[in-house]
């Protein structure tokens, strides 16, 4: 078992998921497309009702019903179309080639059994033959993260903080040496230092064993302090994508800028900040056509009205919007509640 | 910015779904159980159910004479077009003997069921909302009634009482069985206090009785009207079986004497000729049985207002 | 105008079969809150900030000190005579999603303390009808389309303006918003923000504000006074601008370092202070409580305990106070 081989890449293509709803069957991801290069941190940020979850569970052709992947394929090198996969396959590509580390990984472990029971589970359950190589790659990983490997694997989930709980999140998916590694929400409901700690955890080990990690998260710093590139989500779609420095420093989109005008900062003029109208669509508030962000965007035109604004990518970076590079007449806000 | 609105919506009937008021919520509310119930045919057919036992209690014994008809001639007769079910022994229409059962059986079964729920929600509330001294008290009295031997002691009872009224038998097997609904009730209350709408109506101000009457308890409504429900049920076969054991006063049209006469006089579990007459109350306790465990998968949908609107 | 002194509550925590262990949450902590004041208490969690949130606005006691209000000191009241003074401070929950009933409309959510205020001040009930809409309004809601509706129809942040205005039924002096907005989208939050500073200025309101992510003080008022706490005691106190700019304990300068760096918008402070990481518990006695942490302790810190003392414009606990630059700067500048 080599631990340091390349990194694979990740190609999202036109993926749609919908969700099953009395009003029909609603796209909570749509037309997405996303390369993840190899080696790289993706983030993918969004607020609630972006899709970015879902778009998570889709990496791992996870999607539970009343969800279904509608279109679309996620490409992994070395493994294919995750979204063909099925039964066994599908099972053992999770965890042995892409690790999730779930949201609010406080939750996921199971209370009745200490963390060394759950990694021997784990270890069983993917056939590994040397369970022995296992625990001490498991303490290896808990010591690199500032752990005691031995005192976390016999205790039990209620015995660890929140910021030990999620940094046994990342052994977990990391110990079947997956290359390809999905973080919901990896800091929320952590304390500040906790969560600097845990992203500077997520860098290192990053590098160290040469994944390709998506991060999925509404906290634009959370992103911007371990991404390489930033993809933002809104309503289903991908609005913007880029290198994390371009895309904050130099926002194209209407939303990107909005949200980034809307994080409390540190430092800087408190007038200049200000919260984004309106409020995030829910499946059952998207528009049927159009531009997803229309209602709550200041910029909007008339074609925005009918036209969904397609991608465009220009020096390494893609917008959907059909104002990011002219000045039309533009059309006058409404205000909202 | 102030807008002056009129909170009851009356004058301007375009004011938006301005539908505050007490007479407007109650009618959402039954239109949402109306949806509710339409969702699945299965809540549908436990109505039906329910509805037509309710009928058979309410109008059952009106439609025949007080002493039902005898017929010499056809003892433990075959089911027929005159007789569904067949005769008992002394030849009389066993679906008659069902109908006119009914209203023993079912106002057992409410009086128990409402004597249950609010015993074992007062007392489940009082313990869960006061904590401390008031709460070992009850929960030492409910451990007492969740100790009492049900079966013994009714044996004991029926001894000495009739049990001629229907309300009560409700009543005995009532104050036997709250122990249970209390002890989940307060468990809900104790963990319902810690959310934060009811923390917020404390820091308020607002009086305990507001608490517990109009924050806590429709809260826990789906699990009181569930408990309620099942209730119906437990003290149907309860007082059923009593009177099948052949512990209380003979009463031919009874479905529990019924079963007793069946098995022990008609020999019902040997010769076919009397099974019929075993047969029709027990379908009669099924049917009921199966309207009611219906009717429950609904509760959570009614009285949750996100489900009801969806 | 409301004011702790030396507040200690401690906790018991059942353990195992030795009996009670007992966690102090609060270590004499002292406070003052000014009418129409922002006061901000910023911790991560074991710092005993919620704990003093809730002591303060009565729903939980407090083992030593006085909490005084209105220049009348609480411990002087019996129970009942101290409600109407913990009636004017309102908790606003960190959980907008548990804070309201989801069996009741917004209308019955807001009537109930009305028509109590209505009763406590000899209004009648149609000034309680009038005043929810109103209410609504204050906190940037359309009445006719909140009142009828359940919780469950309102998104977070219309959740959370409705709890802000239910607060505001019983004519509150001071609203102590715990982790208010932490729950809130992140397109949504400054909005929570602004409407606590609007309330400040239009009403009078004073804020008291608790939160585990400093930035977000700033935007209830750059007026504010900022504290400090770590595991129960006071560690830095002073106005809020000042805090952020200048630190000088270590424990305030690794929180404002932890606050992740907007790259290609911001750089990041010079002088970052990361805390140690480690298993080991403040021993019990004497000794700085942040010191097994601290990248600049000496052994003094661990021989003695630091006291709040004043430096200039703020106070601090510690024995090697320094500026350090922390914070991020801005790219253009």
């Amino acid at each position: 078992m080599t631990v340091h081989t390349a990194a694979p890449e990740v190609r999202i293509r036109d993926l749609t998921v919908v969700y099953k709803t009395p009003a029909g069957e609603l796209p909570a991801v749509r037309g997405v497309d996303l390369t993840l290069a190899p080696g790289t941190i993706t983030g993918v940020v969004g607020e609630s009702g972006s899709g970015k979850s879902t778009l998570a569970l889709s990496l791992l052709n996870a999607v539970q019903p009343p969800g279904r992947i509608a279109a679309g394929s996620v490409e992994i090198d070395g493994l294919g179309d995750v979204l063909t996969l099925w039964g066994e396959d599908l099972r053992r590509a999770r965890g042995r080639q892409v690790g999730y580390v779930f949201q609010a990984a406080q939750n996921s472990l199971n209370p009745l059994k200490t963390i060394g029971k759950q990694l021997l589970d784990l270890g069983r359950s993917h056939d590994v033959a040397d369970l022995r190589a296992l625990v001490r790659d498991a303490k290896d990983l808990l010591a690199r993260m500032g752990m005691d490997g031995a005192r976390v694997l016999d205790s039990y989930q209620h015995e660890l903080s929140g910021g030990m709980r999620q940094r046994v999140g990342i052994m977990l998916a990391l110990v079947l040496n997956a290359k390809v590694v999905v973080l919901d929400e990896p800091t929320t409901a952590l304390d500040m230092i906790t969560q600097a700690t845990i992203l500077r955890i997520i860098r290192e080990v990053h590098e160290e064993r040469a994944l390709t990690t998506l991060v999925i998260t509404h906290d634009v710093g959370a992103v911007a302090e371990v991404a390489d590139s930033l993809a933002v989500m809104y309503g289903g779609r991908v609005v913007e994508h880029g290198p994390v420095t371009e895309v904050l420093g130099n926002a194209r989109h209407p939303y990107t800028q909005g949200l980034i005008r809307a994080i409390p900062r540190l430092s800087g003029d408190l007038s200049l900040a200000r919260a984004l109208p309106g409020r995030p669509p829910t499946l059952g508030t998207l528009p049927g056509q159009g531009c997803v962000f229309r209602e709550r965007c200041e910029r909007r035109m008339e074609v925005c009205e009918t036209d969904d604004p397609l991608p465009v990518n220009r020096d390494g970076r893609m917008v959907a919007c059909h104002a990011a590079d002219r000045h039309l007449t533009l059309v006058e806000r409404k205000e909202f509640v | 910015m102030t807008v002056i609105v009129n909170p009851e919506g009356a004058i301007s009937p375009e004011a938006a779904p301005a539908g505050t008021t007490r007479a407007t919520l109650r009618r959402n509310f039954w239109r949402g159980v109306w949806r509710v119930l339409r969702r699945k045919p299965s809540r549908m057919a436990g109505v039906v159910i329910v509805a037509l036992f309710a009928l058979m209690g309410v109008v059952g014994p009106l439609l025949y004479p007080a002493q039902l008809p005898r017929d010499d001639n056809a003892l433990y007769a075959p089911p027929s077009l005159a007789h569904p079910f067949g005769t008992d022994f002394e030849g009389t229409d066993v679906l008659a003997l069902v109908v006119t059962g009914a209203r023993y059986v079912l106002l057992t079964g409410l009086a128990t069921a409402v004597i249950t729920v609010a015993l074992g929600t007062l007392i489940g509330l009082v313990a869960g909302f006061h904590r401390g001294r008031w709460d070992t008290l009850l929960m030492r009295l409910t451990d007492m009634n969740l100790a009492i031997p049900g079966l013994p002691l009714l044996l004991v009872l029926s001894t000495v009482w009739k049990f001629e009224s229907p309300l009560e038998m409700g009543l005995v097997l009532g104050v036997l069985g709250w122990g249970g609904v209390a002890r989940a009730v307060r468990s809900q209350t104790l963990s319902l206090r810690e959310r934060g709408f009811i923390e917020a109506a404390r820091g308020l101000g607002l009086s305990t009785t507001h608490i517990i009457g109009r924050e806590l308890l429709p809260s826990m409504a789906p699990y009181i009207a569930m408990n309620m429900l099942i209730a119906v049920t437990g003290a149907v076969y309860a007082q059923v079986g009593l009177f099948f054991l052949g512990v209380l006063p003979f009463e031919s049209n009874n479905w529990g004497v019924m079963l007793n006469l069946a098995v022990f006089n008609g020999g019902a579990l040997t010769t076919p000729a009397a099974l019929p007459y075993l047969l029709a109350p027990l379908i009669a306790i099924l049917l009921l049985t199966l309207g009611i465990v219906l009717i429950v998968d609904a509760m959570d949908e009614i009285f949750n207002p996100r489900l009801r609107e969806e | 105008m409301i004011t702790g002194i030396g507040i200690t509550k401690t906790f018991r925590q059942r353990g195992g079969v030795l009996g009670a262990r007992e966690v102090p949450a609060l270590r004499g902590v002292d406070f003052a809150i000014d009418k129409g004041g922002a006061v901000s208490f910023i911790g991560e969690s074991g710092s005993g900030k919620t704990t003093l949130g809730r002591i303060i606005a009565g729903l939980e006691t407090h083992d030593g000190g006085e909490i005084v209000i209105d220049g009348v000191p609480m411990s002087s009241l019996r129970h009942r005579r101290r409600q109407p003074y913990f009636r004017r401070i309102q908790l606003i929950h960190q959980d907008p999603y548990s804070a309201l009933n989801p069996t009741r409309t917004i209308h019955q959510t807001l009537e109930a303390p009305l028509r109590l205020r209505a009763r406590q001040t000899g209004r009648s009930r149609s000034w309680a009808d009038a005043r929810a809409g109103e209410l609504l309004s204050m906190v940037g809601l359309d009445p006719g389309y909140v009142l009828p509706r359940y919780p469950h129809q309102l998104s977070g942040g219309m959740r959370q303006r409705v709890v802000i205005a239910r607060a505001l039924t019983m004519d509150p002096e001071v609203l102590v918003a715990d982790e208010a907005v932490s729950m809130i989208d992140v397109s949504l939050r400054l909005g929570i923000l602004a409407l606590l500073k609007d309330l400040r200025e239009r009403l009078g309101v004073g804020v008291l504000f608790i939160t585990h992510d400093i930035a977000t003080a700033r935007y209830i008022g750059d007026d504010g006074e900022l504290y400090v706490l770590y595991r129960g005691q006071v560690v830095e106190r002073g106005p809020t601008e000042k805090i952020i700019a200048d630190p000088v304990h270590p424990y305030t300068q690794s929180l404002l370092s932890a606050i992740p760096v907007l790259h290609g918008l911001e750089r990041p402070g010079a002088e970052r202070v990361v805390p140690l990481e480690t298993q080991r518990e403040a021993t019990p006695g004497p000794g700085c409580l942040f010191a097994p942490r601290c990248p600049f302790a000496t052994e003094r810190c661990e021989r003695e305990t630091p006291a709040l003392s004043r430096d200039g414009q703020t106070e601090h606990a510690c024995f090697h106070p320094q500026r350090r630059s922390v914070i991020p700067v801005g790219v253009g500048e």
